[in-house]
């Protein structure tokens, strides 16, 4: 049974589609349209000869019916899709600017609405706009001004707050950094576009369209919802990872084409990491696909939340499967700790140093838009996608069961699917936070000697899982909770690694401590 | 993946608490503690080798004062930063020195057992330069200076008191300030850029008759006759007074070199910073440790010296009756 909820995009589109082929076959004549012409017979041909057709347009056009229903639907859904790509990625820089400042105390972007208006000195930007030729921008400028005026800053303090980033100027339901992209965009498409001057120019121009178009062509395959995507064919799965792979190379092209040897470093590293990381992914992501018999991306949701089919989420069948994917989508979509190809401190932004304005911009979302995407297969794959956690548990409770069951139901797939897509990101921002930036050798030796036989080793438990333990039925409770128990203990085991001896024969007293500060009064006589 | 390292320290092993676990758990309670009411909570806040940090301790209260702006504020005013919910967004700038990051927010502030500025016991100092030789830098100058016999002050019951040596005429001699608590009360030792108060009065002893003694004041106040039981025996001595800063690395080889617990790198970070080169000249004042900063550690040297006084005492005792 397939999951589905009330945002039935999908069907909407269909039906919209068809309606409206429908009106435009109704709306052509009906009436068969003659535009025969008979020749009359001569001494050369003695029969009459009949040239040209005689058509019904409503036939015609329901011949190519299908066909443009099938069109307009998919582009539809290809509009609607990327609009929710792009609407909803709106919250991931804002994530990573704002939970970064709070793992690292400070205080993150703080741009808002507001931050347009507001001058320094009664200086506003009114007064830049009010300089473009031809009086074009004056509006602007006084609608900057007027604003300023009425929400402008009452104290010069507070400009200094501002220009020291000190004290939010604002309101913290406006989202402060939030608007940070906007003006991000801004600066990146004003910016001039630079090709060095020995760099190979086709292959440079080149390399941002393969990262930029293969990027969003994963989002393709990928659904927001039960109801929400653009492509659903039946091995959705291996397309979108065979396109997630294609970047790599255009990070190669463009390392190689720039004529600078950060770059062309950064693009080997990206190339010498591929092999590393990517057959682990597979392997870990055949084993979700095993498990759930399916290489189609809603099927192996529906396994995980089906009140027939799993019923449980791949995390807890999986643990080991989710954190290998966890490992190698960080590594695939070249985040802290795996960041070498682009090692801002040793490679200056490696690949992409050469690249400046809107193609820099966009490779930037590009890069966020793989993290994004990581984060949604990882929702998809492992935190059973659009269901709510414990979904089938809550409804089922006693008293309060029904008020779930409702929440549920008004609840559309998207929004659990947001949640969790936007927390995996709050982790990887997490471990972007935390985690040193590994060596190359140690990437290597990381992907040979631990990813690749542990994949197979979850791998193998998936087969015995399909095999031994699936029935048909939803699991029994007890092998998802021994599996998450196993997997809870090793990690126990791991986390408390301290040799307590070594650590007290190292610990040594206090050296010499200010313990009361040599100040007036301080001193004991 | 614990496989052998020699790096040291168990908390350098490249395992997996170490390399993963740690880190992740160390910026998620940095996260935490910016959440109203949970941050609170005990299990967030940084201890000091397993030792919990009490910062704002009864010093700091007393340094500060009940009339300091930060006193008995979590965030000084500028730090409230949102109309509706000041608590959910905070800048973290401190506008050190007249806000000071142990005042403000003590659960952030961790004191290190780094080497800050160099303190100096003078009443213990036997000038005997070990320090100045072990300085790889050249950056420690000796310097004449003042200082109260220690050994006449400890309290009575003390197993040293009574070594010290009396007043002598053509000696030094000190008197505690009478005002001085006074004094220490008004100084602020954060915004006002000057050394510390004098505890004493010194003075030159011109003569001794009975229990009365005339000295020269010091600071030029004149000629005037006291009870010695008023005045404590000071000397004149070369210590190790003064530091060119500017050249000082903090390697700390001279603490290490100092015999006599006299010699320490103190973990206070402020005062060591100056418009000119000139300004990190140290002088004595500036890098002064009261006893009292290292009780212990001085009272062992007077025990050691107190011996080594009473037997001398003694050994002079036997020569005089033979």
């Amino acid at each position: 049974m397939a999951s589905s909820d009330w945002l039935d995009v999908n069907g909407w589109s269909e039906s919209f589609s068809s309606w409206s082929m429908d009106s435009v076959h109704d709306a052509l004549p009906s009436d068969d349209i003659d535009l025969q012409m008979t020749i009359p017979s001569t001494w050369a041909w003695p029969e009459p000869i009949t040239i040209g057709p005689i058509f019904n347009m409503q036939e015609g056009f329901a011949s190519m019916q299908p066909g443009l229903e099938a069109f307009m639907h998919a582009t539809i859904m290809c509009t609607v899709v990327f609009t929710v790509l792009m609407l909803t990625m709106l919250a991931i820089p804002y994530i990573e600017r704002k939970f970064i400042g709070r793992l690292m105390d400070r205080l993150g972007a703080t741009t808002t609405l507001r931050s347009l208006w507001v001058g320094e000195s009664g200086v506003t930007a009114g007064e830049w706009w009010k300089q473009l030729p031809f009086g074009m921008g004056t509006p602007i400028g006084w609608t900057v001004n007027l604003l300023n005026s009425i929400w402008g800053n009452s104290h010069e303090l507070e400009t200094i707050s501002r220009v020291n980033n000190r004290s939010y100027h604002g309101y913290w339901f406006l989202l402060p950094g939030f608007f940070q992209a906007f003006a991000d965009f801004l600066k990146f498409a004003s910016k001039e576009h630079i090709v060095p001057k020995n760099a190979d120019k086709v292959v440079f121009e080149v390399a941002p369209v393969i990262i930029i178009s293969t990027t969003v062509l994963v989002f393709a395959f990928i659904p927001f919802g039960p109801h929400i995507y653009a492509a659903n064919s039946e091995l959705s799965l291996i397309f979108m990872m065979a396109i997630f792979g294609v970047a790599p190379l255009g990070v190669f092209f463009a390392g190689w084409a720039s004529n600078n040897k950060y770059a062309l470093i950064g693009g080997m590293r990206s190339a010498a990491q591929l092999t590393a990381y990517e057959i682990p992914l597979l392997i870990t992501v055949l084993g979700v696909a095993v498990l759930s018999g399916s290489f189609n991306i809603i099927e192996i949701v529906d396994f995980q939340m089906g009140q027939d089919e799993g019923n449980v989420w791949n995390i807890f069948l999986l643990p080991l499967g989710a954190a290998l994917f966890l490992i190698t989508m960080i590594a695939e979509v070249e985040r802290i700790p795996f960041d070498m190809p682009e090692a801002e401190a040793e490679l200056v932004e490696g690949w992409w140093t050469e690249y400046g304005g809107i193609r820099w911009g966009l490779m930037f979302a590009a890069e966020y838009m793989r993290s994004y995407a990581a984060c949604i297969l990882f929702a998809l794959f492992f935190l059973g996608g659009w269901e709510a956690p414990f979904q089938h548990t809550l409804s089922g409770l006693p008293t309060v069961g029904g008020t779930f069951e409702a929440v549920f139901a008004a609840t559309p797939g998207l929004v659990w699917l947001l949640i969790k897509a936007w927390l995996m990101f709050a982790v990887f921002v997490w471990i972007r936070a935390s985690l040193h930036r590994v060596r190359t050798d140690q990437i290597l030796e990381f992907g040979w000697r631990w990813l690749l036989p542990l994949s197979l080793v979850n791998l193998v438990v998936a087969i015995i899982l399909r095999l031994e333990f699936w029935t048909g039925q939803p699991w029994e409770l007890w092998v998802p909770a021994a599996l998450s128990l196993a997997a809870l203990a090793l990690f126990v085991i791991l986390a408390i690694d301290e040799d307590e001896e070594a650590l007290q024969a190292q610990r040594r007293p206090y050296s010499t401590q200010a313990v009361v500060k040599a100040s007036p009064g301080s001193h004991r006589d | 993946m614990s496989y052998k390292a020699n790096t040291g320290h168990p908390h350098a092993t490249p395992n997996f608490r170490n390399l993963l676990i740690r880190p992740m758990w160390m910026t998620l309670k940095t996260a935490l503690r910016t959440v109203p009411f949970v941050g609170k909570a005990r299990f967030l806040k940084n201890d000091y080798h397993g030792q919990p940090t009490v910062m704002i301790d009864q010093t700091t209260m007393e340094r500060v004062g009940p009339e300091h702006p930060s006193a008995g504020q979590k965030f000084a005013a500028d730090r409230e930063t949102s109309q509706v919910m000041p608590f959910v967004e905070r800048p973290v700038t401190v506008m050190y020195p007249y806000e000071r990051l142990e005042d403000l927010e003590p659960w952030l502030f961790v004191p290190g057992n780094y080497f800050g500025r160099i303190g100096i016991v003078w009443e213990t100092c036997t000038s005997c330069k070990l320090c100045i030789r072990a300085c790889p830098n050249d950056c420690l100058h000796m310097t004449t200076e003042l200082r109260v016999d220690v050994l006449d002050l400890p309290d009575e019951d003390d197993e040293w008191h009574g070594y010290g040596s009396e007043l002598e005429e053509g000696g030094y001699a000190a008197r505690e300030k009478e005002e001085y608590d006074e004094i220490a009360v008004g100084f602020d030792l954060i915004n006002a850029h000057a050394d510390a108060p004098q505890q004493y009065d010194f003075a030159e002893v011109i003569e001794i008759s009975g229990d009365k003694a005339t000295v020269r004041w010091s600071d030029g106040s004149g000629i005037e006759t006291v009870d010695s039981s008023s005045l404590k025996r000071a000397e004149q001595d070369i210590v190790s007074g003064q530091i060119d800063l500017g050249r000082c690395m903090f390697c700390g080889l001279c603490a290490e070199a100092c015999p006599f617990e006299s010699f320490f790198m103190t973990n206070e970070y402020d005062g060591m910073s100056g418009f000119s080169r000139e300004e990190l000249w140290m002088d004595a004042s500036r890098t002064r440790l009261l006893p009292a900063v290292h009780q212990e550690r001085v009272d062992m040297e007077l025990a050691k010296r107190a011996e080594r006084e009473e037997k001398k005492r003694s050994r002079k005792a036997a020569r005089a009756e033979a």
